[in-house]
This record gives C-alpha cells, sequence and structure tokens, in this order.
C-alpha cells in the first residue's frame, strides 16, 4: 500500500515534469517572418501596393516595425525601382506606382512585384504577379427595382476581356466595410464578366442630400489582386442636422450649456453641503475660543 | 518597526513604478485601447468601497443609538480617511497626464459623473476628517495631560491638535451637536459617493455596466467589503494592543451579524446584476457573461462570490464562527473577494465592446497587468496601510472619553 501511494506520487510528479517540457517545447518555435505583397487598383486610376511584414508564432502574430524594403517592377533593376519603403507600426508599408514606370507598366498585360528586405539582397523577400484588370459599376433603376451592375475585365492579348469567376463584394460604403446591398455576402461574376445585384436595402441615411457611395470591392485575387470601385447615388434618407442643436442645453452640451434643472440642482446640493460644513468649521473655532477663554480665565 | 518597514518598501517600490510611468508615459502599463480602466480603477473603486465603513459604523451606528459600536468608530474612521485619500490619489495614477488635473477645473462640465465624483470625493473627505477629529477632541485633552510623552514634537503636536479643548460645558454641547449634524451629513454623501462611482460606470453603455441596478448593488457591496475591514482592523488592534476589556468577543458577534446581512444584501443584488442578464442573454452580452461564468474570468467571478460572500454567510451563522479569529479569517475572505470582484466588474466589460475595434493587434484583447501597475497598486494599499498604522502609533484607537462615559452611564443604569 505504501509503495503504491509513492508510484502515484512518482507518477504524479513526472507528469507534471513531462507536461512542462511540452509547454517549454512549445515557447522554443522559433518564430517565422512572414512578408506579404498586395497590389491595389482604387477607382481604375491609382495603382499602389502594400507590403505587410510580421513575425508569427504558435501563439500570436506581431507586427515587424521599421523594417526597409525596396519594391521593383518585373526585374531587379535600378531603372525599374517603385520605391524604398519603411514599415509602420502595424508592420506595414505602402507605395503607388511612380510616373516614370507609365512605359514599363503599359508594355505588357501581366507584371511582377518584388520586394526586396534590406540587407537580404541574394533573394526576393516576396513576390506577385498580377494582370491588369478594370472594373466597372452601372445603377439602373426599373420599376422601382434599384440594380448595381459590376463589369470586371483583364487585359490579355492586346485587348480587354470578360474576367469570370471572380469574387467580390458590393453594397454601401459605410464606415466599418461594406454594407451588402443585396441578400448574398459576396457575388463572383459570370461568363460575360458581369455580376448584378437588386438593392435590398432601403431607407438607410445618406449624406444631407440623401446620397451615398455604393462600392464594389474584389479582396486578395490571385491573378487581379484588389480591385475598388465608388460611386455617388441619390438612394438614401437625407438626414438633416437641426441648426440649433448647439444651442441646446442638454446632458451632452458644452459646459455653457448645462441644463437648468441640473444647474439647480448640482449647486443646490453642494453649497448646502458645504454650508453646513462651514457652519461646522466655524463651530469649530468657538470651540477653539472657548478654550482660551477658559485658559486666560 | 518591521511591518512599517515593509510598508515603507511596498510604497518606495510603487513610487519608483510610477516615477517610470510618468517618465515614459502609460505605454509602461498593459492598458491598451480595449482596457483602458485596469487595475488603477478596480483599486480606486475598491478603495471608494471600504471607505463607506466610516458612515455605517460612525453615523448610521450612532443615529440609531446603537451603542456597543462606539470602540469601533475610531477604527471605522481612520480605514475611512485612509481608503479615501488614497482613492483620490489611484485616480490621479490612472491618468497619463497628471498635471491636465486642473483641466476639470478650468473646463470641466458638470454634466460629467466624473466631475460629481470629484466634487463628492472632496466632500466625503472632508467630511470623514471631521468626524475623525472632532470626537478625539476630548482624548487629545487627556494624552495633553500626560508628562511622561516622548519625543518632544509628539507633544507639540498633541497641544496643537487638542490644547484647546478643556472639557466645559459649552465646548462638549458644540462638540455633540457638532457630530450629530456629521452624522446625519455623512450618510447620504456615502451614498451619493458610491452611487455617483457606480454611475461612472452605469452611464457607458456597455456589456455588464449597462444597469439601473448599479448604485445599489455598489453600495451594498462597499458596505459589506468595509465591514470586513473594520472586522481585520478590531482582530489586528485587539491582539497587538491587547483591547480585550474594550473590543470584546461581543462586538465580534454583532460584527458577524452585521456581516451575515450585508453580505446577504449583496448577494441578493448580485443575483439581480447576473441572473436577469443570464437568463435573457442578449447576443451582444453572451460573451461578456459566459466569460465570466465559464470561460477567462470564471476562477475568479466564483471565488469572489463564493469565497467572498457564500463561505461567510455559512460560516457566520454559527456562533462558533463569530469568535474572534474566525472573525478575523472571514474579513481577509471578504476584503480579498471584494478586490477582485471590483477588478472583474471592470475589466472583463471592456474586453466585450459591443461595437468591436477593427485592426488592434491581437495582444490587445486580453488584459494582464504590468509590474509596474501592480507596483502601484499594491503601493497605494501599503500606503493606507502605512497611515492607518502612523495613526495608531499616535492616537487611541479606542475613543476613551466616549467609551468611558457610556460605561459609566450604563453601570448607573444598572
Amino acid at each position: 500500500m505504501k509503495e503504491n501511494k509513492y508510484l502515484l506520487l512518482f507518477l504524479l510528479f513526472s507528469g507534471i515534469l513531462i507536461n512542462n517540457k511540452v509547454i517549454a517545447q512549445d515557447d522554443s518555435i522559433v518564430a517565422e517572418e512572414i512578408v506579404k505583397l498586395k497590389y491595389y487598383n482604387s477607382k481604375n486610376s491609382m495603382q499602389f501596393l502594400i507590403l505587410e511584414n510580421y513575425q508569427r508564432t504558435r501563439k500570436k502574430s506581431e507586427p515587424l516595425v521599421n523594417k526597409k524594403f525596396q519594391l521593383y517592377l518585373d526585374s531587379i533593376q535600378p531603372e525599374t525601382l517603385i520605391a524604398a519603403i519603411t514599415t509602420n507600426n502595424t508592420g506595414k508599408a505602402k507605395s503607388f506606382l511612380p510616373i516614370n514606370l507609365k512605359n514599363v507598366w503599359e508594355a505588357s498585360a501581366t507584371h511582377k512585384f518584388i520586394a526586396i528586405a534590406a540587407g537580404k539582397e541574394a533573394e526576393p523577400a516576396a513576390a506577385i504577379e498580377i494582370t491588369k484588370a478594370k472594373i466597372h459599376l452601372d445603377t439602373t433603376t426599373s420599376d422601382g427595382v434599384r440594380s448595381i451592375t459590376v463589369t470586371v475585365s483583364k487585359y490579355e492579348n492586346g485587348e480587354w476581356i470578360p474576367a469570370n469567376e471572380v469574387e467580390m463584394k458590393v453594397g454601401v460604403l459605410r464606415l466599418g466595410g461594406i454594407l451588402p446591398a443585396g441578400d448574398e455576402g459576396t457575388y463572383t461574376t459570370d461568363s460575360s464578366g458581369t455580376i448584378t445585384v437588386e438593392v435590398t436595402k432601403d431607407s438607410l441615411p445618406g449624406d444631407t442630400n440623401g446620397n451615398f457611395l455604393i462600392a464594389a470591392r474584389v479582396e486578395n485575387n490571385d491573378q487581379l489582386g484588389n480591385l475598388e470601385v465608388e460611386q455617388l447615388v441619390p438612394w438614401g434618407v437625407a438626414v438633416k442636422t437641426g441648426k440649433d442643436f448647439f444651442s441646446q442645453r442638454t446632458l451632452w452640451s458644452t459646459r455653457f450649456k448645462t441644463p437648468f434643472w441640473l444647474l439647480f440642482m448640482a449647486y443646490g446640493i453642494v453649497l448646502s453641503v458645504w454650508g453646513t460644513l462651514i457652519y461646522l468649521i466655524i463651530q469649530f473655532f468657538k470651540i477653539k475660543k472657548l478654550g482660551k477663554i477658559h485658559t486666560t480665565r | 518597526m518591521i511591518w512599517t518597514g515593509i510598508l515603507i518598501l511596498f510604497c518606495l517600490i510603487g513610487v519608483y513604478a510610477y516615477y517610470r510611468q510618468l517618465s515614459k508615459g502609460l505605454v509602461v502599463t498593459n492598458m491598451r485601447d480595449y482596457v483602458s480602466w485596469g487595475i488603477y480603477i478596480s483599486n480606486f473603486v475598491f478603495f471608494v468601497a471600504i471607505s463607506l465603513v466610516g458612515s455605517l459604523i460612525t453615523a448610521i451606528f450612532r443615529l440609531a443609538n446603537i451603542h456597543w459600536s462606539t470602540p469601533l468608530t475610531r477604527i471605522a474612521e481612520i480605514i475611512a480617511v485612509s481608503a479615501i485619500t488614497f482613492a483620490s490619489i489611484i485616480i490621479i495614477v490612472d491618468m497619463g497626464r497628471p498635471e491636465r488635473l486642473v483641466n476639470l477645473v478650468a473646463h470641466g462640465r458638470l454634466q460629467s459623473p466624473i466631475t460629481w465624483d470629484v466634487i463628492v470625493i472632496g466632500t466625503y473627505f472632508f467630511i470623514s476628517l471631521l468626524l475623525l477629529y472632532i470626537p478625539m477632541l476630548p482624548d487629545l485633552k487627556i494624552l495633553n495631560e500626560q508628562k511622561n510623552i516622548k519625543p518632544g514634537w509628539i507633544k507639540r503636536g498633541y497641544k496643537f491638535w487638542g490644547g484647546f479643548w478643556k472639557g466645559t460645558k459649552e465646548q462638549s454641547k458644540i462638540s455633540r451637536r457638532s457630530i450629530i449634524i456629521l452624522s446625519i451629513m455623512i450618510i447620504p454623501v456615502a451614498f451619493c459617493i458610491h452611487t455617483v462611482t457606480s454611475w461612472l460606470f452605469a452611464t457607458t453603455y456597455r456589456p455588464g455596466w449597462d444597469s439601473t441596478n448599479f448604485g445599489a448593488y455598489f453600495v451594498s457591496g462597499a458596505f459589506l467589503v468595509g465591514a470586513g475591514a473594520v472586522i481585520i482592523a478590531m482582530y489586528v488592534f485587539r491582539k497587538y494592543y491587547h483591547l480585550e476589556k474594550y473590543i470584546t468577543e461581543k462586538h465580534f458577534d454583532r460584527m458577524g451579524k452585521a456581516l451575515v446581512l450585508l453580505a446577504f444584501l449583496y448577494l441578493y443584488f448580485n443575483i439581480n446584476e447576473y441572473l436577469v442578464p443570464a437568463f435573457k442573454m442578449k447576443k451582444p452580452e453572451e460573451a461578456h457573461l459566459t466569460q465570466l461564468f465559464a470561460g477567462e474570468f470564471a476562477p475568479l467571478f466564483w471565488f469572489a462570490i463564493i469565497v467572498g460572500m457564500v463561505i461567510p454567510v455559512i460560516v457566520l451563522l454559527f456562533k462558533k464562527g463569530r469568535k474572534p479569529l474566525p472573525m478575523f479569517v472571514i474579513g481577509i475572505m471578504v476584503v480579498v473577494g471584494a478586490w477582485f470582484k471590483r477588478y472583474l466588474i471592470v475589466t472583463p466589460t471592456l474586453l466585450h465592446p459591443f461595437l468591436p475595434m477593427q485592426d488592434v493587434p491581437q495582444s490587445y484583447k486580453h488584459y494582464f497587468p504590468s509590474w509596474e501597475e501592480w507596483a502601484i497598486a499594491i503601493g497605494t494599499l501599503a500606503g493606507a496601510l502605512l497611515i492607518i498604522t502612523i495613526f495608531v502609533r499616535l492616537f487611541p484607537i479606542i475613543p476613551i472619553q466616549e467609551t468611558i462615559t457610556e460605561q459609566n452611564e450604563k453601570n448607573e443604569g444598572k
């Protein structure tokens, strides 16, 4: 029985030790550095690149800050240098395509973007290849039904052809992202490179004239990269801001516009409590004075 | 001496950690965009809560003509004064730029609960100080009459603070009236201080804080932790200053019964606060509630409920449980449970906002205080204990004159 007890204790401690060792091994996993390069085409007129650099272990990802990279278009040569960039505190760096590379850009339907890390010139840190693409957005209203039509085309063999099987989000541009305009979260283009979304969301707040932005966004497509297009439409409910809003006395206005009821209540309480306290201090000095009179007698 | 030395050491470490926070900024803490109120605000709520005991023992019992609590009034008042002092300090520590406190006066809005809190804390501090000082005047006379007090500066101090008290009829009359006025005044102010502190949370639309129950919930919890703190102090002072004649087993027994009542009251509000939202389990509150009941914070949550409330009630229902030593252990359980309860009120809610933030590092979604935060928080707790320790070394912790008078009256009555 006694031996069994020791055996049990031994097994318990061995279990704890082995468990600790496993945890220790977990912690010693070498962190992996990740470099991601993403191509963006905004409104068919602005092309730019975003580089993401972070370190990943099994447990977490940490951005790598102040890392220097050089970006090249198609080949690593001084004349095809897009920009020298440095990652910010989120581990990201951004660069637009410079004007001097216009001819190189227009010469080909597909392009390769190459990122070289400073001090590691021997091999690219990241590289992506994209096909030039365009995205167009159109709106129609028929029998009171509003529709958004988006067409994606890509450049191949010297001409623009429809890009099919391209997944995208279509909806109303809001602060946190795109609010889907139809019933689906994403849509995929057909053989004509087109999708049509029937707008099911109505009575959405717009600006003071009832306008809001609708957008179509292709995200992380292997061939085309990231594409986005926007259009202002008068489909929203006009939001009128009260002109006298800031002159109202409310709980959320400035200190000079405190509601009267609060002023009376707060000052009433403060004055009555501190008035009594001042009275008590006077009483205290009275006690002190009485003591001195008593001593002199 | 060792005790005082340890407290001073903790305070110095806290001061050094605060120096680091001042020079490097709040980045030395682990508070980020999600948890912007961490251990400092938990500590602030804890201090405000514990300070409420002054009003319970000194004012409510006094006005209710409950005389058995007379020897405990000074213990309660010094706990109240030291706790409210450090509540004020820790709230300034929480500010990255403490010099901007002046902006509250220069640009403060009367609509803001922060402004109300500052006003009410200042008022409560002042009333507590008066309630500590005025009833002590007759005792200062006794101390002034002692001939062998050394060193000289202590004697001079007694003379300065109480040399004018001669115990004349007029002086006694004014003093008695002042104490009654203060006792009446401190009750609504005490309720205000913790209700307004609760409104700092309840006026913010967040899971766990969006409650109309919060004022009463905070006040009941404050009475419980304050009573727990008084019990600990009663035991310690009784043991080390041999006050068995003044702080008797009867005092422990009665404080035990009071504690059971307060624990039941706080349990009632806890059930209200958690059972009703859990019954509905609204989607935006689900993550917060499940984290508390069965997730990351479950051990702390159930520790605070079971150790801080349920076990004390069970133990104190028995007469043997209301003896000094078990009461001391229960007092510690209540205070420790209450500290974690404050942490649970502040932190988990901040980790689960109704509208999650976008693109924040994963580390922002968890919170564990940095060593600087721990050092400062422990330093403030040590500071509060240091004030009590110094006070006890200099002044009588039992109101001598009042206790003697009451005992004489009692004997004459017999």
